[in-house]
């Protein structure tokens, strides 16, 4: 364990101080914007090899507020990969935001030196802040096409939910101070240990749950979820599918993997985890049935994952938490091949609805195939990595008891099928509403072929994978 | 590596080569030939004497703490080998009666090898696992298929019938999950001998068994189309294009079959028993309700979709009967609905596609155009109905001295159901090939040539086992010795 090894936080340091100096030199000297997200990729790059010589460290530094270890570096490594997805996506997808300035590229930078921070929070006021730079980054870039008013009502949405949840953590983190004496994590641990969870610090822990669960877009926190994911621009709508809901998970097994929680402590926490991975799952199935808008569908999917991701957590047990890792990984595949279809597709002049994409295997199969895949994986559906996730999640569930929600979470994946597969029937044999071929860029070829390799080979050769989420977990295991 | 291993590889290249190109039909015939004659030879030297699984291959592939291990595992004994050479005999079938010219021929001959592969690798994997995932992969050709090339009703019941099929298959999952976790720990594994082994050694407390059970059997009971569980199927196969509804009807759908015979009926015999009244009330259903409503039919693919419905009920019964005979008459009987199945589909898929009509009234006196066809439909119809000299009848014999030592009663009463399908499949073959040749029909021709081939085959292989049981017999008597002296 070492102490003051600063510079393991370099990650961070580098993304924001980049981020920094690209917004001055972007005000300084007017530059091409598609340069800067180039530039952007790069700081991802540079701040992804500065995690390279510390894979096996194990470190605390500042004063006990950031920690190093497996489960961090992992985290990172998931968080610099959105990031650069989500820069990838802005470059394809242009055309859409009109006023795409520099900045729409820089600020993610800030969000993901935001969610990296988080990887590595052991202290609820580090918690605080880190949280904090991923939301209000979030709120500028949601509302980003100002002309636009769904982004801006997206916009509103988010800032007023966002700030409420907020409050929910700012609260809870109170609480937990006012009952413990501290708000480090080892701290509350040990005293919930020793001294028992009593109401308040029940209380607490409650209101942390709130604010994660906006995070998360989990029931019932979910409301902005729908509406923003349709108005913001369609890079920042996969931000948050994957990036925000990845965040919200890898703060709530921080906080809740502990190995110091007592059994009273689960006794309290296991059914109310349960209950909204239930709704979650219900929820976000059944409300996404109706949709015509993929990126609404998407959003209400989000919601059902929030929920099967709940499922791993709620098991509180190794496996449990092992496979929320690998299905957060399944995930961000699936769902980055689906929205990077989408950005494609808008750039075509398309709309967003599943009508949109009729016929789409007559105009490019490489799009419809990468699509169908990405459904096909989000539905569960063997041997996508989707389908590899949900057995985790499932097993680890019914080991620890918890069959109801196995068999809740079985009859929500078998309606999720349905609307999964209405969007590959409009791609495989509806009639084309938009006519001609679609350019793909090589480039964008081979991410969508490697996304899809991926989302199959790992799904079926699960070995690494599962290797990678187990280490993060044993990792962290204080 | 197993020969079994290779056969996997073969239909995965074959798929590949036309992704790459490779004129699709040509590709996938020979895949499938070269499929069906190692399958051949596989069978040949099988060695039925000794019981136990053969050409077994097994590696670790993910141990976890918590997670119970999952290996590579295949190897087939004498319940699932003749489900292997079905499963390549049927396919070079379909492949070979599906037309060259079809649009999007690449797509359409990718999914027919999809489709079998995963009904290959279910027979043939002795891991949960793989057992599960190659079969519930099978889904995503099989909707594409009905979706794209289907007839009529498409849309919807490509639809109607992923949702069911994957309902069954979510419900199967959280039975095999339900069944693992009934064990202690250190017990568990998705390795179907080692799960076996252990629970001949310690069974489960029967109070346990009764969950388990219930979803494997309404999980597998809906893949099967088990009464009234059924809906997707009748139609499904009456829209599906003909080489889907051979695989399928005939191949694939025996994975619920085989899943109740290898992993619940075994593994949870406890459960078995408890449920088996509630079973046999609904194979009742299978036979008699889905029966009449065979005879209702006023289309020919409609017709063989619920006739196919209705024999699943005879396999019910002979699970549910549980002795040497009944086994061997389901793993018989299996083989032998696959090939008439497989049979009596592509005969209705040369009637639409050279008459250009499937309704009853509109059609008569085919045989006069097209006397191939007519033999062909005729011959499968006579082994769907259980004429002695045709494979179905060893089969169903089997089966009803099986169960006529359990429940004489009740068999007794499902006995009739040969009556019903009597009824329904000599009325298809009168309404459809004899009688007058309406004018609209004059320009129908017969198939000719090679393209009788994969006709010949199945019937050949109808004859052969029919006329001559023991070829199979052997073999599945084997297994099915060795595997029921396990309880």
């Amino acid at each position: 364990m070492h102490e003051g090894l600063w510079m393991i936080a370099a990650p961070e340091v580098i993304l924001v101080a980049g981020g920094v100096f690209l917004l001055l030199a972007e005000s300084l000297a007017k530059l091409e914007s598609k340069a800067v997200g180039v530039l952007v990729l790069a700081v991802h790059l540079i701040a992804g090899l500065c995690l390279l010589p510390f894979i096996t460290t194990r470190a605390v530094i500042w004063d006990g507020l950031y920690t190093w270890d497996r489960f961090a570096v992992s985290g990172k490594a998931f968080f610099l990969v959105v990031g650069m997805l989500v820069t990838y996506l802005s470059l394809e997808g242009e055309a859409k935001v009109p006023a795409a300035r520099a900045e729409f590229y820089i600020l993610p930078l800030f969000c993901t030196a935001g969610m990296a921070l988080l990887c590595s929070v052991r202290d609820f006021v580090l918690l605080f802040v880190a949280l904090e730079l991923v939301t209000v980054t979030l709120f500028v870039l949601v509302a980003y096409r100002r002309s636009d008013p769904a982004s801006l009502e997206a916009g509103a949405k988010y800032l007023i939910v966002g700030g409420l949840a907020t409050a929910f953590l700012v609260m809870g983190i109170a609480y937990i101070f006012g009952a413990t004496g501290s708000t480090q994590f080892d701290a509350v641990a040990g005293f919930a240990e020793s001294e028992g969870v009593g109401p308040v610090l029940l209380f607490g822990l409650a209101f942390l749950l709130v604010g994660l669960g906006f995070k998360a877009a989990a029931v019932p926190f979910h409301i902005w979820a729908p509406d923003v994911y349709q108005g913001a621009p369609t890079p920042i709508t996969a931000y948050l599918s994957v990036g925000s809901k990845a965040a919200g998970f890898v703060v709530l097994l921080r906080v809740f993997l502990l190995p110091f929680w007592n059994t009273d402590f689960q006794r309290h926490w296991v059914p109310l985890v349960a209950l909204l991975a239930a709704l979650s799952v219900v929820l976000g199935n059944l409300a996404a049935l109706p949709q015509r808008n993929i990126k609404r569908l998407l959003g209400y999917s989000s919601i059902s994952h929030a929920g099967f991701l709940l499922i791993g957590v709620a098991s509180h047990s190794f496996l449990g938490f092992a496979s929320v890792l690998y299905y957060l990984m399944a995930y961000l595949a699936a769902t980055f091949t689906a929205f990077l279809v989408l950005v494609l597709l808008e750039r075509e002049k398309g709309g967003e609805t599943i009508a949109d994409l009729s016929g789409l295997a007559q105009r490019s199969p490489l799009l419809a195939w990468s699509m169908a895949l990405a459904m096909v994986s989000l539905a569960g559906i063997p041997p996508l990595m989707g389908f590899f996730g949900k057995l985790l999640v499932f097993l680890a569930a019914w080991e620890s008891g918890l069959h109801f929600l196995v068999i809740v979470g079985v009859a929500a994946a078998a309606a999720g099928i349905y609307y999964y597969v209405m969007v590959v029937r409009a791609m495989f044999w509806s009639d084309p509403v938009h006519q001609g071929p679609i350019a793909v860029h090589p480039a964008t070829r081979g991410l969508l072929l490697a996304l899809n390799v991926g989302s199959i080979l790992f799904g079926f050769y699960v070995k690494p994978i599962l290797a990678l989420a187990a280490g993060a977990v044993v990792g962290s295991g204080g | 590596m197993s020969p079994l291993t290779i056969l996997l590889l073969v239909e995965a290249s074959a798929i590949g080569l036309i992704l790459f190109g490779a004129p699709p039909k040509k590709v996938s015939m020979a895949a499938a030939a070269v499929n069906f004659l190692l399958s051949l030879w596989l069978y040949v030297q099988f060695p039925a004497g000794l019981g136990g699984y053969q050409f077994v291959e097994s590696h670790n592939w993910i141990a976890l703490s918590g997670l119970p291990d999952i290996r590579y595992h295949v190897g087939v004994d004498g319940l699932s080998l003749p489900l292997v050479l079905l499963t390549t005999l049927v396919t070079l079938a379909a492949v070979w009666v599906a037309p060259a010219q079809i649009k999007r021929a690449a797509e359409f001959y990718s999914y027919l090898l999809l489709l079998s592969l995963g009904a290959l690798g279910a027979f043939v994997s002795l891991d949960l696992f793989f057992f599960y995932a190659f079969h519930e992969f099978a889904l995503i050709p099989t909707f594409l298929l009905i979706g794209i090339w289907g007839t009529e009703n498409r849309q919807f019941v490509s639809i109607q019938l992923t949702l069911y099929l994957g309902l069954g298959s979510l419900v199967l999952l959280a039975g095999i999950i339900a069944l693992l976790g009934a064990l202690p720990a250190g017990a568990r594994t998705f390795d179907i001998p080692r799960l076996t082994e252990y629970l001949r050694e310690n069974p489960l407390p029967p109070n346990q068994q009764l969950l388990p059970f219930a979803l494997l059997a309404a999980g597998f009971g809906t893949l099967v189309s088990l009464f009234p569980f059924h809906s997707w199927a009748p139609f499904g196969y009456a829209s599906a294009p003909a080489s889907a509804a051979m695989l399928h009807a005939g191949v694939l759908k025996k994975f619920g079959l085989y899943g109740l015979l290898r992993v619940a009926m075994p593994l949870l015999p406890g459960g078995a028993e408890a449920w088996k009244p509630w079973i046999l009330a609904l194979l009742l259903g299978n036979i008699l309700f889905i029966g009449f409503s065979t005879i209702a039919q006023k289309e020919l693919p409609a017709m063989l979709g619920f006739s196919s419905v209705m024999h699943m009920g005879y396999l019910f019964l002979g699970l549910a009967c549980w002795n040497v005979l009944g086994i061997s008459g389901v793993v018989f009987l299996m083989v032998a609905h696959g090939l008439s199945a497989a049979l009596l589909f592509a005969v209705a898929g040369e009637v639409r596609e050279r008459a250009g009509e499937i309704r009853f009234s509109e059609l008569g006196g085919l045989a006069r155009r097209m006397p191939f066809v007519a033999v062909a439909f005729l011959v499968g119809s006579f082994a769907s109905v259980g004429v002695p000299g045709l494979a179905n009848f060893p089969g169903e014999l089997l089966i009803f001295f099986g169960s006529w030592r359990s429940q004489p009663l009740f068999t007794a009463v499902v006995v009739w159901g040969i009556v019903i399908s009597a009824v329904y499949q000599l009325r298809a073959v009168r309404s459809v090939f004899y009688g007058d040749l309406p004018q609209h029909l004059i320009q129908a021709n017969d198939v000719e040539g090679s393209g009788r081939i994969p006709y010949m085959l199945l019937m050949a292989a109808l004859l052969i086992l029919g006329i001559w049981p023991g070829t199979l017999l052997g073999v599945v008597g084997s297994g099915v010795r060795g595997f029921l002296s396990l309880y």
